[in-house]
């Protein structure tokens, strides 16, 4: 059957096809974008098996031995340019990036080779690679333990024999003793140490205070003074427990044995945690990928953010998050109710809507360096001045932190609360504010007991896309209070518990941060990947929780049929 | 089941019009006087100078085209038209000798003694319950025991206790439209208001929710006064003992309803009850 072109156009099947390709076509987008992260981000969790090889290049031999993290084919004459002998006849060559680990030794993470050049390629069941708290991986043959400096067993050999492996358990139980004791002293160090030193600086506060008050009272210095040798002498005792800690801590070292025949020696203080990768079945891999993945998204960040996890970039991001809608929701309804049911509409409220919508069109930079030079040099300042001017010259609300970059997003997102509300608002039939109005109820009593609630869905909605624009906004973070690496978290057990006035860390300065300003880009990578993943699913998850929120709103106050 | 209730509140027409006989506006004591009202919408004036009365414990019907002013007069009485922005009023509405429209008077006060139902059911987006006490609570009355006996009373007073008594805590806005009426009725009987004001409350209903309603008001006339606004002609010659006929913003007619209908002494009433216009 055949179908003039004329009439198919009446037909209207081309416009339905045009809209079904244009929500294909962002499918697709969506789910490329997803996935691709996903890939790039989560393999890099993935234990990869060790590749050991001899490698001649020009003349020079040399054994190496790592990961094989990219391949890429690159034209040979773009080789022989760089001065490789490239063996006629070739157009392109396999060059491989690989893991080689071993910074102490060899100077750096990661080599190009060609593909071509590596000879005796095979995987060695008894190297080990071992994470470490400082440069890197180490990838090699475990030799030996010390301890106290004394040779207590070694191995020598390529073969995994059972002598090989009672050496292997007898190392990973002195891992699993090192890092007890690593928890323990970090427990002192942040938690009871950092507890003592928060309290010292409060008792240095309140006597600065004392004096700038010009109080002479001695008993009051006294008081002080008692506390403060009281905090000494607990700091003393713990300082002394922690210095056994440390001796038992840097007890054991490791000899091992690189690729390249070099013998060194490492203390177990420094190791996270060591495996075979060429040794491990399935289910050991899977085994340590999720303990990967779990200690990326609970643990903080080692080696200027390449290693470890980003679990205070998370916690500072859902933080801010939080504090911005705790601001922001009761100021935008306030200022959608005045404008709606108070105000007499005409020019002005039109011009001040007008406003409001521009507002939200105004670049996010532009809120960061609103935010610095009122918020934190002005108010904070001022703040400083009269409340806390015995901290001077070191200021205390009057430098980036925490609260005013949640007030600077709030200020970036109240356009959207403000017209989602009022949205709602006019949304409410007027029959049912008559109703109110009726039974004898003010204007008040009826906008508070009927008509806020009928609207509280319209106002989640604001929220949620309030939350979606800034759980998204980095530049202005960077200029109010995000930074690389914060200390500690602005949420813990000293009083007053929510530490409004320190910096923190956000996931999507730390995807900033990690992907431009890392001195390691190569490791940095898929780090950036995935910490875009992980950012994704926070903001996923906070749009959710808000949606189920608004749901159950709706489903109460569900509109009537008029 | 359906035959008893329809039983039970079909109306006895005969002792209403034996009512009506003895009826005579000389008689009655008036909850309301409207003396010259006029009410202007920006440069239009919607009512030219109105004068009548609203007699205690009766039911006044308003007749009338549409857009003649009669729901217009009616929110008049409680003051629901100083929510129309550009609504401007002279004149004066006495209720018990005093001016609604002076300084001095509290509007949510006003509105509490002069109760009003809407053309369309408009129960809040809460429990039946919380519907009816909601006037009491605006009140400042929270005791469960007070809350209780009046919710009860007005649910019964309005005919619906025995459908809803078992769900007094669900959603309002599942009932149907005939019950969220009554609904509403009960809500405004709740607060015990002097004066009953319904604007044409069973427009947006079936026949039997209508005749419902019908039976309602004819029982809720022993405690309180109410004025209705009606398209229906017939609904205003059932239930109310006066009928005033509006036309263009002017009170042509106000009389016992029985002679309104039978003998009116306007053409222009005359013309309309029989349907030449309207």
């Amino acid at each position: 059957m055949r179908v003039s072109f004329t009439e198919w156009t009446k037909s209207g099947s081309p416009w339905v096809w045009l809209n079904a390709g244009a929500v294909a076509i962002c499918m697709i987008m969506v789910i490329g974008l997803l996935s691709l992260i996903a890939v790039r981000g989560l393999g890099h969790f993935w234990p990869a098996d060790l590749v050991q090889a001899r490698y001649t290049e020009n003349g020079n031999t040399m054994v190496m031995a790592g990961e094989i993290v990219e391949q890429e084919m690159v034209p040979a004459a773009q080789l022989r340019d760089a001065g490789v002998n490239v063996p006629a006849g070739m157009d392109f060559m396999q060059r491989d990036l690989v893991k080689v680990g071993n910074r102490d030794v060899g100077g750096s993470d990661f080599i190009w080779v060609l593909d071509e050049f590596m000879s005796e390629r095979n995987q060695p069941d008894m190297m080990f690679a071992a994470e470490r708290r400082e440069w890197g991986n180490f990838y090699g043959y475990l030799r030996g333990l010390k301890e106290n400096g004394k040779l207590v067993a070694s191995y020598k050999g390529y073969q995994k024999t059972d002598e090989y492996m009672a050496l292997w358990n007898n190392f990973q139980t002195r891992i699993e003793r090192t890092l007890d004791i690593q928890e323990q002293i970090s427990d002192i160090e942040k938690g009871t140490i950092g507890s003592i030193n928060y309290k010292l600086e409060r008792l240095r506060l309140k006597q600065r205070s004392l004096e700038l008050k010009g109080v002479t009272d001695q008993s009051r210095y006294a008081e002080i003074d008692d506390r403060r040798v009281e905090l000494n002498a607990e700091y003393q005792a713990l300082q002394q427990t922690l210095l056994d800690l440390y001796e038992g801590f840097n007890r054991d070292t490791l000899v091992a044995e690189t690729a390249a025949g070099q013998i060194i020696e490492i203390s177990l203080g420094k190791v996270v945690r060591a495996f075979l990768p060429n040794n491990m079945s399935l289910g050991d891999k899977v085994g340590h990928y999720i303990a990967k993945i779990w200690e990326f998204m609970s643990d903080e960040p080692r080696e200027a953010n390449t290693e470890g996890g980003i679990f205070p970039a998370i916690f500072g991001t859902v933080m801010m998050v939080m504090l911005m809608s705790v601001m922001v929701t009761p100021f935008g309804v306030v200022a959608a109710v005045y404008l709606r049911e108070y105000a007499k509409q005409g020019f002005v409220t039109r011009l001040i809507r007008i406003a409001v919508n521009n507002l939200a069109g105004v670049p996010s930079i532009v809120y960061g360096v609103f935010g610095l030079g009122f918020f934190v040099y002005f108010l904070g300042g001022n703040i400083d001045d009269l409340f806390f001017p015995e901290a001077k010259p070191a200021p205390t609300f009057g430098t980036p932190g925490l609260m005013w970059a949640s007030l600077t997003l709030a200020l970036l997102t109240v356009p959207v609360v403000i017209v989602a509300t009022e949205e709602g608002l006019s949304r409410i039939p007027r029959s049912v504010r008559e109703g109110s109005l009726a039974l004898g109820a003010t204007k008040f009593e009826t906008l508070w007991k009927v008509v806020l609630p009928m609207a509280s869905p319209a106002m989640m909605t604001g929220v949620i896309l309030a939350i979606a624009r800034a759980a998204g906004e980095v530049a202005p973070l960077m200029l109010v209070g995000v930074v690389k690496l914060a200390p500690s978290l602005p949420l813990d057990l000293n009083y007053p518990f929510l530490h409004l006035d320190q910096k923190f860390m956000h996931l999507g300065f730390h995807i900033y941060d990690v992907g431009f300003q890392s001195p390691n880009v190569e490791a940095a990578r898929p780090l950036v990947y995935a910490t875009a993943l992980l950012l994704v699913a926070v903001i996923a998850l906070l749009n959710l929780s808000a949606i189920a929120i608004r749901n159950h709103l709706r489903e109460k106050y569900k509109a009537l049929e008029m | 089941m359906m035959n008893t209730e329809a039983k039970t509140h079909s109306i006895d027409i005969a002792s209403m019009q034996r009512d009506n006989r003895t009826l005579d506006l000389a008689n009655e004591e008036h909850t309301l006087k409207v003396n010259n009202l006029k009410l202007y919408y920006g440069d239009n004036e919607a009512l030219h100078g109105i004068d009548m009365v609203i007699p205690k414990n009766r039911v006044t019907a308003f007749i009338g085209p549409s857009g003649c002013g009669k729901s217009t007069l009616l929110r008049c009485f409680n003051r629901m038209n100083d929510l129309v922005d550009g609504c401007r009023i002279e004149g004066e509405i006495l209720l018990d000798e005093k001016n609604i429209y002076d300084r001095a008077v509290e509007v949510a006060e006003l509105r509490r003694r002069v109760g009003m139902v809407f053309q369309k059911p408009n129960p809040f987006p809460k429990t039946i319950y919380e519907n009816v006490a909601y006037g009491l609570r605006i009140q400042g009355i929270n005791k469960k025991r007070v809350l209780d006996e009046t919710v009860e009373w007005a649910l019964k007073s309005a005919a619906l206790w025995d459908e809803v008594k078992d769900r007094l805590h669900e959603s309002a806005l599942g009932m149907s439209g005939g019950q969220q009426q009554r609904l509403v009725i009960a809500r405004t009987i709740a607060v015990k208001p002097e004066v009953l004001l319904l604007d044409e409350p069973a427009s947006a209903l079936d026949p039997i929710s209508t005749l419902k309603i019908e039976e309602l008001i004819h029982e809720l006339k022993n405690d309180f006064t109410i004025a209705i606004v009606t398209h229906n002609m017939q609904q205003a010659a059932r239930v109310s003992d006066y009928t005033a006929f509006m036309y263009m913003g002017d009170l042509i007619e106000f009389g016992v309803t029985d002679t309104l209908f039978t003998n009116p002494s306007q053409k222009q009433t005359e013309d309309y009850i029989t349907g030449r216009y309207g």
